[in-house]
């Protein structure tokens, strides 16, 4: 009987053994779910949103957006001040003289320059390196180190010890080819001078994007040797780990146990600390969504980032039920000009208004495959842009909007989302069934539509396909799309749910008629949305080709007068969303926040979703000003806080 | 014994070899470019680059090259260079730790850029194992308590009773039990925390939702056993010869039906120890079992063979554990 006991007792030890290791942090003076795992917090490999909100929070940039201002104005960051040359193209930036890094150290110039440079490195892959190719010399930088790596690939070594001396050689000659090629001088320790290709107005916009953010050479130069045998850099983790990460923002890393959590302290050295209310500030890894409500419902959370819980419209729905409750109140403060959350703050405490649905910036679309022919070799009826049209104004956003959806997200007309770029004005956007007041209104639009495939000699027998990925409720909104195609314009749908991995192929390859899509922008201006359609661009899925279109995108990166180049803009969107219709815009994305407006207080509500975490405050945590942070209107017409 | 142990651990790398082979050539089936965010496609030729850095552009140069990594021949190489060691110099040059380089280097994982495959497993490995241990646990000593009872009085409404909540824990999914059990004692009593792990009160829920299915399977297995040996002639002798009911239930028939519980255990545990997707993502435990899923999801080949590998290990370790459990508790098994 005793040697029965024997697995029992091993199991026993291991677990007490096991248990003792490790104990869990006193809690943070902020605590927040930001959904996925931390991909990387190496900036310059950058690419997603759960990603570039941590970066903003351990790096700082030459300069940032005021996230709390309604024009999203650039402020000064690491850079005090700049100056743009009269024809655009050379921005000199001051570095302030107390910008430190976490172990002390100052930021300059140089680092900058080292940190840019990786990124316009073939061997490192950065997923935004286009961006930096604006930069007048690093298209040619680039393209020579991408050749120099080809043909070391194809060269003969007599002995190891050779071809590693040659990778060497090779990087040297990388490092002053940069010094040579690309325009970015360090005319001092803090003064950067920049020269651009052709002129860019969103230029400072990029500057202030995370992907530009600087890291710190002396550390991650030691993970980036040439292997000896490719001559690539090879990238070696470890530098961005807790406690060893040297970063130059309002917050160091203490410690990063990945997929459990993620903990920063106030960096020391930081110019701006006395700005700071928090101290800490702790993400664990929550990937479930329903775990992070139940975290947030038990208190352990003080905000969720992005709630997706399958539920979260029925949340919606509530705090809508809440905010009827209180319906001339709300009223009464949206007159006097406060924003969502302050009036949020402003009404009486109740559990269902911590869910908040914030404009985004970002749209949910359909594809149109533009080829002439299909995949399978007969001709695609979706080539003609009348046809295209017809099918744009029958399809039903409203229904998607408002009963699939359910999150409180806009019918969309433009693929830009409107009022979120200063200075630009959007484009009517192609009539559709769901902006008719009336059933008269309807059916005119709806024979309109009938009109122009008879005019197009649509092939009745065609059937549509609609492919989705059978995630997040795309089937519902392509079961949608495909009930209002049938019943106004009486095609024939056939609906083409695939597995993620495979629709993405699909869509890369053109293997489709349409297909559902979305694209959030990255940085402050309309060819962050208007790319996507250019002839040539990587993510044009729709093989879309108008050389007017092109031509126009061309004309306005020539233009110098902004509200002439903006106007340029303007008219490249109309001829997207009003006569050629490659993509069908449905709605514009609402992100799904929770916090309690009467506790937590900083976060900005401007439809660009960019919240930067060093401004958040507790309030009555006795941390900081403990004063709420509303948004303030644009910054030229300044005129104090709210109250 | 001995003899065996060595034989079995022989196999070992063999067995790996082969286990990597067919794994691999799986994962490279998988379409799309693991290193790509699907929503923003970089320019084509970036894309070239990000797949000749790993050697994803050719599977046989990706074969070589993982295996002569993996195995520790490429640190070798290095180390007899010199190139370690004017690495780690240059690293103190700057005065910064020198960059940790594994013997055994399972390469990087591509959808987490910051880090190695041997990194993830190292962070990831001792909470399964931890949270199967004490689930493996639960389910041996409850499951056999629970085979006993029933098997003493077969068909009496105790027996229905184990039967019927084995018969739960078979058949529920554990993200109901989980998510209900989240609900009731985390949410509503407030027993115990969402989302945290590293404490004993956070163990408890996970720990009792994946240990269900074993112990239900311990129960039927325990009471299978049970009523046969029950009836056997040497518990008739036992009873005739005046031992008291528990040293005979205890000591002479429960040794005998335990053996087949044994033999399950070896699998079961290590089952258990790799971790469950479902429990890690229902109570956010930071465990080894959601890479099974979701380094497949993200097309993250290092990872996918890294995971494969260390089961494989795990389940071959265990059997042999279990076979020299066996013939210890039963010397007739040679």
């Amino acid at each position: 009987m005793n040697r029965l006991l024997i697995p029992i007792v091993l199991l026993a030890a291991l677990v007490v053994v096991a248990l003792r290791a490790d104990r869990p942090q006193p809690k943070a003076d902020l605590t927040f779910a930001n959904l996925s795992e931390v991909n990387t917090l190496d900036p310059q490999r950058m690419s997603w949103m759960h990603d570039l909100r941590v970066a903003r929070i351990l790096y700082e940039g030459l300069v940032r957006n005021d996230v709390l201002s309604a024009d999203f104005a650039i402020e000064p960051a690491a850079a005090e001040s700049w100056s743009v040359s009269d024809d655009k193209l050379t921005y000199t930036f001051h570095i302030r003289k107390d910008a430190r890094w976490s172990n002390g150290k100052p930021v300059t110039a140089e680092d900058f320059r080292y940190s840019w440079r990786r990124a316009m490195l073939p061997d490192l892959v950065s997923d935004y390196a286009q961006m930096f190719m604006l930069i007048d010399g690093a298209q040619a930088f680039y393209d020579w180190r991408a050749e120099a790596l080809d043909a070391f690939a194809e060269r003969e070594f007599a002995s190891t010890s050779e071809q590693s001396q040659a990778a060497e050689d090779l990087w040297d000659e990388t490092e002053s080819r940069f010094n040579e090629m690309v325009k970015m001088i360090a005319l001092d320790e803090h003064t950067l001078v920049i020269k651009l290709e052709h002129p860019v107005p969103y230029f400072l916009d990029l500057c202030a994007f995370a992907v530009f953010c600087p890291v710190y050479e002396p550390l991650v130069s030691q993970y980036e040797r040439p292997d000896p045998v490719t001559g690539r850099l090879i990238r070696r983790p470890g530098w961005t780990k807790g406690g060893v990460l040297i970063s130059n923002g309002p917050y160091k890393l203490t410690v990063w146990r990945f997929k459990r959590d993620m903990r920063m302290e106030m960096n020391p050295y930081y110019w701006g600390k006395d700005s700071l209310a928090l101290r800490t500030i702790e993400i664990p890894s929550i990937s479930d969504p329903n775990a992070a409500v139940l975290a947030y419902e038990t208190g352990a959370l003080d905000w969720i980032a992005d709630n997706t819980a399958a539920y979260r419209g029925d949340m919606v729905a509530d705090k809508l039920a809440f905010r009827a409750e209180h319906a001339d109140r709300v009223a009464e403060l949206r007159a006097e000009g406060y924003d969502q959350f302050s009036i949020d703050r402003l009404l009486p405490q109740d559990p269902r208004a911590h869910t908040h649905a914030v404009s985004s910036f970002g749209t949910y679309f359909y594809n149109f495959n533009c080829k002439p022919r299909l995949p399978d070799g007969r001709p695609n009826p979706f080539a003609d842009a009348r046809v295209r049209r017809a099918f744009a104004m029958c399809l039903d956003k409203k229904t998607i909007a408002d009963e699939i959806r359910r999150l409180g997200e806009p019918v969309a007309s433009t693929l830009i989302p409107p009022g979120s770029i200063g200075g630009y004005t959007s484009p009517k956007g192609l009539k559709n069934i769901s902006d008719a007041n009336n059933e008269e209104e309807r059916q005119a639009i709806i024979e309109e539509a009938k009109a122009l495939l008879v005019e197009a000699d649509y092939p009745q027998d065609f059937v549509v396909t609609l492919s989705f990925n059978k995630d997040a409720g795309h089937d519902l909104i392509g079961q949608a799309i495909a009930k209002s195609w049938q019943k106004n314009l009486g095609v024939q749908t056939q609906l083409n749910q695939k597995e993620l991995k495979i629709f993405r192929e699909d869509l890369k390859n053109k293997q489709y008629v349409t297909a559902r899509a979305g694209w959030y922008g990255d940085y402050g201006d309309p060819t962050t949305f208007l790319d996507i359609n250019h002839s040539t661009d990587g993510n044009n899925d729709r093989a879309y080709n108008n050389p007017v279109y092109d031509d126009l995108l061309a004309h306005a990166a020539r233009e110098l007068d902004p509200t002439k180049r903006m106007a340029i803009l303007s008219e490249t969107e109309r001829i997207l969303v009003e006569e050629d219709l490659p993509l069908i815009p449905i709605f514009h994305y609402a992100t799904i926040y929770m916090f309690d407006a009467h506790k937590l207080t900083g976060l900005s509500t401007h439809p660009r979703t960019k919240q930067n975490v060093f401004l958040f405050d507790v309030l009555g945590d006795g941390i900081g000003p403990d004063l709420p942070r509303p948004m303030k209107p644009a910054s030229n017409e300044h005129t104090g806080a709210q109250p | 014994m001995i003899g065996m142990i060595l034989r079995r651990l022989a196999f070992l790398p063999l067995i790996l070899l082969i286990i990597y082979t067919i794994t691999l050539a799986l994962a490279w089936a998988v379409p799309g470019n693991p290193l790509e965010n699907p929503d923003k496609r970089p320019k084509p030729e970036v894309i070239e680059q990000m797949k000749k850095q790993y050697n994803l552009d050719s599977f046989p140069r990706f074969y070589i090259s993982y295996l002569d990594s993996a195995t520790g021949l490429r640190y070798g190489r290095d180390w007899a260079s010199g190139r370690l060691k004017n690495d780690r110099e240059r690293a103190e040059i700057a005065g910064f730790p020198p960059p940790t380089r594994p013997v055994f280097d399972f390469g990087p994982s591509l959808e987490y850029d910051d880090l190695t495959v041997n990194e993830i497993i190292r962070s990831s490995l001792p909470v399964s194992i931890t949270l199967g241990a004490a689930a493996i646990l639960i389910a041996l000593v409850f499951g056999t308590f629970a085979g006993v009872l029933g098997a003493i009085r077969p068909n009496s409404w105790m027996d229905l009773m184990t039967l019927s909540v084995s018969l739960v824990g078979i058949s529920l999914p554990s993200f109901v039990i989980g998510t209900v059990l989240l609900v009731v004692f985390s949410l509503w009593l407030g027993w115990f925390p969402v989302a945290q792990w590293g404490t004993l009160r956070s163990m408890v829920l996970p720990s009792i939702t994946l240990s269900l299915p074993f112990m239900a399977y311990i129960a039927r297995l325990t009471r299978m056993g049970m009523i046969d040996v029950l009836g056997a002639d040497f518990i008739r002798t036992a009873r005739a010869k005046g031992a008291a009911e528990h040293t005979v239930l205890l000591k002479h028939a429960l040794k005998n039906a335990f053996l087949p519980v044994l033999s399950f255990l070896g699998p079961a545990t290590a089952l258990a120890m790799t971790g469950s997707f479902v429990v890690e993502r229902v109570f956010t435990v930071p465990g080894i079992g959601q890479h099974f899923v979701n380094a497949v999801q993200n097309g993250d080949r290092f990872l996918i063979i890294g995971v494969t590998l260390v089961f494989a290990t795990m389940l071959i370790v265990f059997n042999l554990i279990v076979d020299v459990l066996y013939r210890w508790i039963d010397p007739r098994i040679v």
